[in-house]
């Protein structure tokens, strides 16, 4: 049997079967605790550049279906499971995650005691890592691992973002924005239920958008860090111009961008917040949300500015969700588009719609 | 927040029966230990002594009385109780609630309902109700109509349009009298049944949705509204299987994230719109052909799921219950697992969850064993693994049936067809036949509606099987075999070798297993909760903690007939005793349900089967330094002699009584050569090699002999017989007896008065903790005998005896820890039926009855105390008594005759106590569930012996005011003594008036019939004992026990009596 390495710039090694594409790989490994949904996370543009732990010992159950995809491609840059499953439940159709990854070019891992992996991850935070088949050049490729960037350090979102600005017509009579730095597909869906979208590219000026007369805009989600120069030079200065125009809604990356477009400062986490099991406060109740970031806004920076930090997560205290004090902006670190995770907190669209709708303040 | 309660009553579920078993001993302990902790002063009630919930510990006062409002009632006026949980004590609990609360009592004595309220309880119990609020929330249920009699089923199954269709009884346990019906007649048939059980008589009928997948999800919610999914559970087995019936798995592994949240999604707004605080389990039925669903049924309260759901998360859901129930939020509630994060998160798990149930069928030789929407199962097992196939492999070998994993039992084609449509406990090991026959994943998957990516699941364990028989075994196939659960066990059979080798084989690759924690979040963050499992990987979690001493306490493993909460309870209290003497308590157990699988109870805690390979690998990772083999039951007692063996040369000790010395009271001749020895008297006995053999021994002896195998345990297959063709039939039916199988023929003592004596040693000085003497005659299983503490017709001399035999024993076996004891009295001679030097299922009995905690004395004691540090010697005499009635399954397992043999049948057992034994007897029938008549007919045959007898009772039914039906010997006899009878006619004789007419018509309310020993008893009577079962009429096959009937019945009609909590009772 083929064997395949795992290997981390602490200089861990772990040995496991390839599957999906043969090909080596290299990005930043982070984990998700979701128990479903690992399609839905492949092709999540935020992945891009991250070679993903599932901590579900056993992925690819149920298959893969188009329906599920989040965008075109698998972002991820490799797939790390204890098991992937090669005979699925033919409930859906009954592709195999193996095929799906084959399909995208993107290889796996399988035999790894991923539980292991993840309480060092847990410890130590997220590592630069690779996946090989070349045994012989493991010790190389530690050395490389260790001069090599974090792929956060380019601009991920430039990969992501739609190239040109695109119009999709739902039969509705109000057209609203989405500012794209990686969307998921998940939000055109929701927004679709009120509104035609327009989708703009991430570097979009605010007039450009202002030109589209859309009556509101949706900054996404998307990979990568939120202080980066190229978004700070473009898709922050938009979201500050455009912040006194229209109502505004932030997902996930969306959320750190319209914070750092206020003035707020944001910060790499440990590992982050990624699966479909994180509890948020918001108004004196708990919502369940499916989140996946690695940055957060630093709740202190917001001192003295406009911007309050009005859902906070349950578990360790961090800002989940921003509101301007005057302005219709808020944000959700979380992603309440779901795709994978809870539906719980959808009722943020209808926020946006009616500020939306309701027009310029 | 809080709210302000003087006292707050918590209401356990009582006997164990089947559909409700320990997990409300978990559930009512964790809520007791939850109020406690936020300083509410607590009352609890259960009629079950064998619980931990009953100790004195665990709340501040304890009530063992029967589970019956009026009692309930006195009780909370006695204490000033202000508040009452409704949702720790099953269906049990619910409805005494709901009776409190729709009688107007609660009201009246100022008493709020905390947890589910009583319209919840409706709205979910109540079939039409549910059915209504589902429509109003736009969730889809199955087409139905409630129906009260048989034509309103018919016309309902008309507007269904058509068959089959299910027949759900409203507010039955475990689904008790429902079923599926393929036509008019089955459904006359089971609606007839329904109807009779069901507390409202009414019954739904209902659109079929067989053949759909069944998932379920565990729901929490608190007064804010923020609500969450603890767990969801995937059946392996389709609807029209109980759920608790079914082989389960969690979380669900064939739906994908979508349909997992609409289902979420789904249940979210069920617990809302039922307005429910606390914990719910909502159930789905789901057609995998459009992912259409239907909501089956919602539980408004914890529940066996639920139990299982905090064990497979290790999210304490009856713990985080209580707390909303006394008005926190889940934001609140700090999640003690991880001690940072808070109880409002879902679980993320990262391993596979399996729970297979365990049925009683190897003791029941004549039940139907096809499964159904009843419940039949009286206990299962969990088990964890990082691969299905480990789960399941783990899973099967941990039920204790014989097998050591997906065991092929030869079926043939023909009866794997049947075994596949019609489900029994075995449905799992004909799929591995058929597998290995050839036939196709998919064709069992579609036969059996099981999802194929299971089905080819257990292939990969049969492909395995055969790459392993095909050998040759390299590390590489043995580590793949490992990862898939296969035993050490498994694999030796296979190729044939030894166990231990197999075992060398695979330590000298390094193949060892990890140890994984329990955290509720796939490891996200750092737990300090010592809750582990084993598995094959990189790294292993369980610390050691080498500054204690560690010792291992081997559970009990699930509950069966034989086997019950009792050793649950002892296990339990050996974890309190170790921690008091400054020891680590580590526990290796597979029932989910049980108070000794909850994190918080041991130091550390392993969720692993109890087999010599699991047993070995625990203690070899932890360095245990001892190990308590008495304390699990037969599970951990059958382990001793093999662990002493493995363990020779190491450190780790087995503790106590020596595992030769436990091999002594286990081998009849070795023990028989003892008693000869101590001069203690045996009944005559002999073992025979052939039937001819055999038949000499029963004729030389004298009939009745008791039969039984000699190579199993625990009173299976053992019977009375009375004739040399009821002991042809006995090895022609029952056992085959052959050289390497030989049968045991005792001496059969004919109304001899048995006694139990359970006994704590130091080695030195012997504590009697209680003589118990049976109101049954010996003969019928000491698990199924009402006994009285203390004895009540015993002379001073024989106790005298008894005691002096009980040193004689317990010296001689060199006992360190436990001992049962057990005797049989006739003509004034004391007689040694068996002697057991491990925790008997009385321990907590007498422990409750007593005040003395024998267990943890025990333990103790095996530590190196003396009884002396405990002020304990000879005998304790107590002011009071205490009776122990045991409950049984006849209700849910049709074909099992309900007369009582030394073969136990009981599920569970309660406890009367009084200083009125009439008290202590009324008390402990009702509390068993006896519908104890207050006037009407009463039916009387008896057999000659017993004629005279029973001519005082019938005198004082009389006086009661009962009117007496007898048949013709009875009646003359009566009649000629002065008593007034109405004669019938024997059922045989096929006329009017007869018992069988008389009872349906309503008129027999109470049935004394003592069977004639020369006919065997089996045989005689069955029909108007099956009868009596299904009509819940109190039936009485002994004089002594219709004696204590009726002294009861008497208690009943004047209604004199008080409630008394074990405070009062032993002056605590």
């Amino acid at each position: 049997m083929a064997k395949s390495y795992l290997v981390l710039e602490d200089g861990s090694v772990f040995e496991g079967e390839p599957f999906g594409h043969r090909a080596p790989a290299t990005g930043e490994v982070v984990f998700s605790t979701g128990m479903s949904g690992y399609q839905e996370s492949l092709t999540d543009p935020s992945f891009r550049g991250q070679i993903l732990v599932m901590t579900y010992p056993l992925i690819g159950n149920y298959g893969t279906n188009d329906d599920y995809c989040q965008s075109e491609q698998v972002h991820t840059r490799g797939l790390v499971v204890r098991e992937y499953c090669k005979e699925p439940s033919p409930m859906y159709g009954g592709h195999t995650i193996d095929d799906f990854l084959k399909h995208h070019k993107v290889p796996g891992i399988s035999g790894i005691d991923t539980r292991d992996l993840v309480i060092r991850i847990r410890t130590k935070g997220t590592f630069k890592g690779a996946i090989t088949e070349d045994k012989e050049g493991i010790e190389e490729l530690i050395k490389k691992l260790q001069r090599m960037p974090s792929p956060s350090e380019s601009n991920l979102v430039e990969e992501v973002s739609s190239k040109k600005i695109e119009k999709y017509n739902f039969g509705k009579e109000h057209c609203v924005g989405l500012l794209d730095c990686g969307e998921k597909s998940g939000i055109v869906r929701d927004l679709s239920k009120w509104f035609n979208v327009t989708v703009f590219p991430y570097n979009t000026p605010a007039d450009v958008i202002v030109d589209h007369k859309v009556k509101g805009i949706l900054l996404s989600n998307g990979p990568g860090d939120p202080s980066h120069p190229a978004i700070l030079k473009t898709t922050a200065r938009t979201v500050a111009d455009l912040s006194v125009q229209m109502p505004m809604f932030g997902i996930c990356l969306g959320s750190q961008i319209v914070g750092v477009a206020m003035g707020g400062k944001t910060y790499k986490m440990k590992f982050g917040h990624r699966g479909s099991n994180q509890p948020v406060k918001y108004r004196g109740k708990v919502f369940i949300t499916s989140q996946n970031h690695g940055f957060a806004v630093d709740e202190n920076s917001l001192e003295g500015k406009d911007l309050i930090a009005d859902q906070i997560n349950v578990n360790d205290g961090t800002v989940e969700g921003l509101r301007h004090r005057d302005l219709p902006l808020f944000t959700s670190q979380y992603h309440p588009e779901a795709s994978p995770g809870p539906w719980d907190t959808s009722f943020l669209f209808d926020e946006f719609a009616k500020a939306a709708k309701g027009g310029r303040r | 927040m809080r709210k302000d309660y003087k006292k707050l009553m918590v209401i356990g579920s009582g006997p164990i029966v089947i559909g409700q078993a320990a997990e409300f001993d978990f559930s009512g302990t964790q809520a007791c230990r939850s109020l406690k902790e936020e300083g509410y002063t607590t009352v609890l009630v259960n009629s079950n002594p064998a619980t931990i919930q009953t100790d004195p510990e665990t709340a501040d006062s304890v009530y063992i009385e029967p589970l019956q409002v009026p009692l309930i009632i006195k009780i909370i006026e006695k204490e000033g109780v202000d508040g009452v949980l409704s949702g720790m004590g099953g269906q049990t609990a619910l409805n005494i609630c709901s009776e409190l609360a729709e009688s107007g009592e609660l009201k009246r004595l100022g008493v709020s309902l905390l947890g589910t309220q009583p319209d919840a309880i409706a709205m979910s119990e109540d079939r039409e109700l549910f059915k209504e609020t589902m429509e109003r929330i736009g969730e889809p249920v199955p087409l139905s109509r409630s129906v009260t009699s048989i034509q309103e089923a018919v016309e309902a199954v008309k507007m269904i349009g058509k068959y089959p269709v299910l027949i759900r009884p409203a507010y039955t346990l475990g689904g008790t009298g429902g079923g599926i019906a393929y036509n008019e007649q089955e459904l006359v048939e089971i609606c007839a049944r329904g109807l009779a059980y069901s507390r409202i008589h009414q019954v739904l009928i209902e659109e079929s949705v067989l053949g759909w997948k069944e998932y379920e999800y565990e729901v929490m919610r608190d007064s804010k509204d923020n609500s969450i999914i603890i767990c969801n559970i995937e059946n392996l087995d389709a609807m029209g299987i109980h759920t608790g019936e079914s082989i389960v798995c969690a979380p669900c592994l064939t739906l994908s994230d979508k349909d997992h949240q609409r289902l979420r999604t789904s249940s979210l707004k069920v617990i809302k719109a039922l307005n429910i605080e606390g914990g719910c389990n909502v159930q789905f039925a789901f057609n995998p052909e459009n992912g259409d669903y239907r909501l089956i049924e919602v539980n408004p309260r914890v529940s066996r799921s639920s139990a299982l759901a905090s064990k497979a998360t290790g999210y304490p859901i009856a713990r985080v219950a209580t707390k909303i129930a006394v008005g926190y939020t889940l934001d609140e509630i700090p999640n003690r697992i991880t001690g940072t994060t808070y109880a409002a998160f879902e679980p993320a798990i990262d391993y596979v969850v399996v729970k297979i149930p365990r049925w009683p069928f190897d003791k029941f030789r004549t039940v139907d064993r096809h499964l159904g929407t009843q419940m039949k199962s009286t206990g299962e097992i969990m088990s964890i693994g990082r691969t299905f196939e480990e789960a399941i492999m783990k899973g099967l070998r941990s039920l204790e049936i014989g097998v050591k994993g997906l065991d092929s039992m030869n079926f043939t084609n023909e009866e794997i067809a049947e075994e596949l449509v019609n489900a029994t406990d075995k449905r799992i090991f004909a799929m591995g036949d058929a597998l290995r026959k050839g036939w196709t994943p998919e064709k069992i998957a579609d036969i059996t509606k099981w999802d194929v990516f299971f089905v080819k699941k257990i292939r990969n364990i049969v492909e395995m099987e055969n790459r392993i028989k095909s050998g040759p075994l390299t590390k590489e196939l043995l580590k793949e075999a490992k990862y898939m659960g296969f035993s050490d066990e498994k694999i030796a059979e296979l190729i044939s070798r030894p166990e231990s080798e197999i075992r060398k084989e695979r330590i000298s690759h390094g193949i060892i297993p990890v140890y994984k924690m329990v955290d509720t979040c796939a490891a996200e963050f750092n737990a300090e909760t010592p809750y582990f499992y084993s598995s094959y990987g990189t790294s292993t979690e369980a610390k050691k903690d080498d500054k204690k001493k560690k010792v291992l306490i081997i559970g009990g493993g699930p509950i069966r007939i034989g086997q019950g909460i009792e050793f649950d309870y002892c296990c339990v209290h050996g974890v309190m005793a170790l921690q008091e003497e400054g020891v680590s308590a580590v526990i290796i157990n597979n029932n989910p349900e049980t108070v000794s699988t909850d994190y918080d109870i041991s130091d550390r805690l392993y969720f692993d089967p109890i087999t010599l390979e699991d047993v070995l690998n625990v203690i070899e990772a932890e360095e245990i330094d001892g190990v308590v083999c008495q304390y699990g039951g037969q599970t951990s007692v059958n382990l001793a002699v093999d662990l002493e063996k493995a363990l020779a040369g190491t450190k780790t000790k087995i503790l106590g009584t020596s595992p030769d010395m436990m091999d002594v009271a286990e081998d009849r001749r070795r023990f028989s050569k003892l008693m000869d020895k101590l001069g203690i008297k045996q009944p005559e006995s002999g073992t025979g090699y052939s039937f001819e053999e055999a038949k000499e021994i029963a004729e030389s002896i004298g009939y009745p002999v008791l039969v039984r195998p000699s190579y199993v345990l625990g009173g299976r297959a053992m019977e009375i017989v009375y004739s040399t063709e009821e002991l042809k039939l006995y090895v022609e039916t029952a056992v085959k007896v052959s050289r390497n199988h030989p049968i045991l023929i005792d001496n059969y003592l004919t109304e001899a008065i048995e006694i139990d004596v359970d006994i704590v040693s130091d080695g030195k000085d012997v504590y009697i903790g209680g003589i118990m003497e049976h109101i049954e005659y010996a003969g019928c299983h000491s698990g199924d005998a009402t006994m009285v503490l203390p004895p009540f017709t015993l002379s001073k001399k024989i106790i005298g005896d008894v005691i002096c035999i009980c040193n004689k024993v317990a010296s001689a076996l060199e006992v360190k820890g436990l001992l049962n004891i057990q005797l049989a009295v006739k003509d004034n001679e004391v007689y040694m039926i068996e002697a057991n030097p491990r925790a008997s299922r009385t321990i907590p009995f007498i422990s409750k009855a007593t005040g003395i905690p024998l267990a943890k004395i025990a333990t103790k004691i095996m530590l190196g105390k003396t009884l002396k540090d405990f002020g304990l010697s000879e005998y304790k005499e107590i002011d009071h008594y205490a009776i122990k009635a045991s409950v049984f399954p006849f209700l849910k397992l049709p074909g099992v005759d309900s007369i009582l043999t030394p073969e136990m049948k009981s599920t569970g057992e309660v406890m009367g106590i009084d200083q009125d034994f009439d008290v202590a007897c009324y008390k402990a029938l009702v509390a068993a569930g006896n519908k104890l008549p207050k006037g009407g007919g009463v039916y009387i045959t008896v057999n000659n012996a017993d004629k005279e007898r029973v001519l005082p009772v019938a005198k004082e039914l009389l006086e009661l005011g009962f009117c007496i039906y007898a048949t013709k010997g009875t009646s003359t006899y009566l009649r000629e003594n002065g008593v007034e009878t109405t004669t019938v006619f024997k059922i045989d004789d096929n006329m009017k008036p007869n018992a069988i007419g008389l009872m349906r018509e309503g008129k027999i309310n109470l049935i004394i019939n003592t069977p004639s020993q020369m006919s065997g008893p089996v045989r005689d009577g069955h029909k108007t004992r099956r009868l009596a079962v299904e009509l819940e009429i109190p039936f009485l096959t002994t004089i002594q026990g219709a004696d204590a009937a009726v002294g009861a019945i008497r208690v009943a009609k004047e209604e004199s009596f008080q409630v008394r909590s074990m405070k009062e009772f032993h002056k605590l």
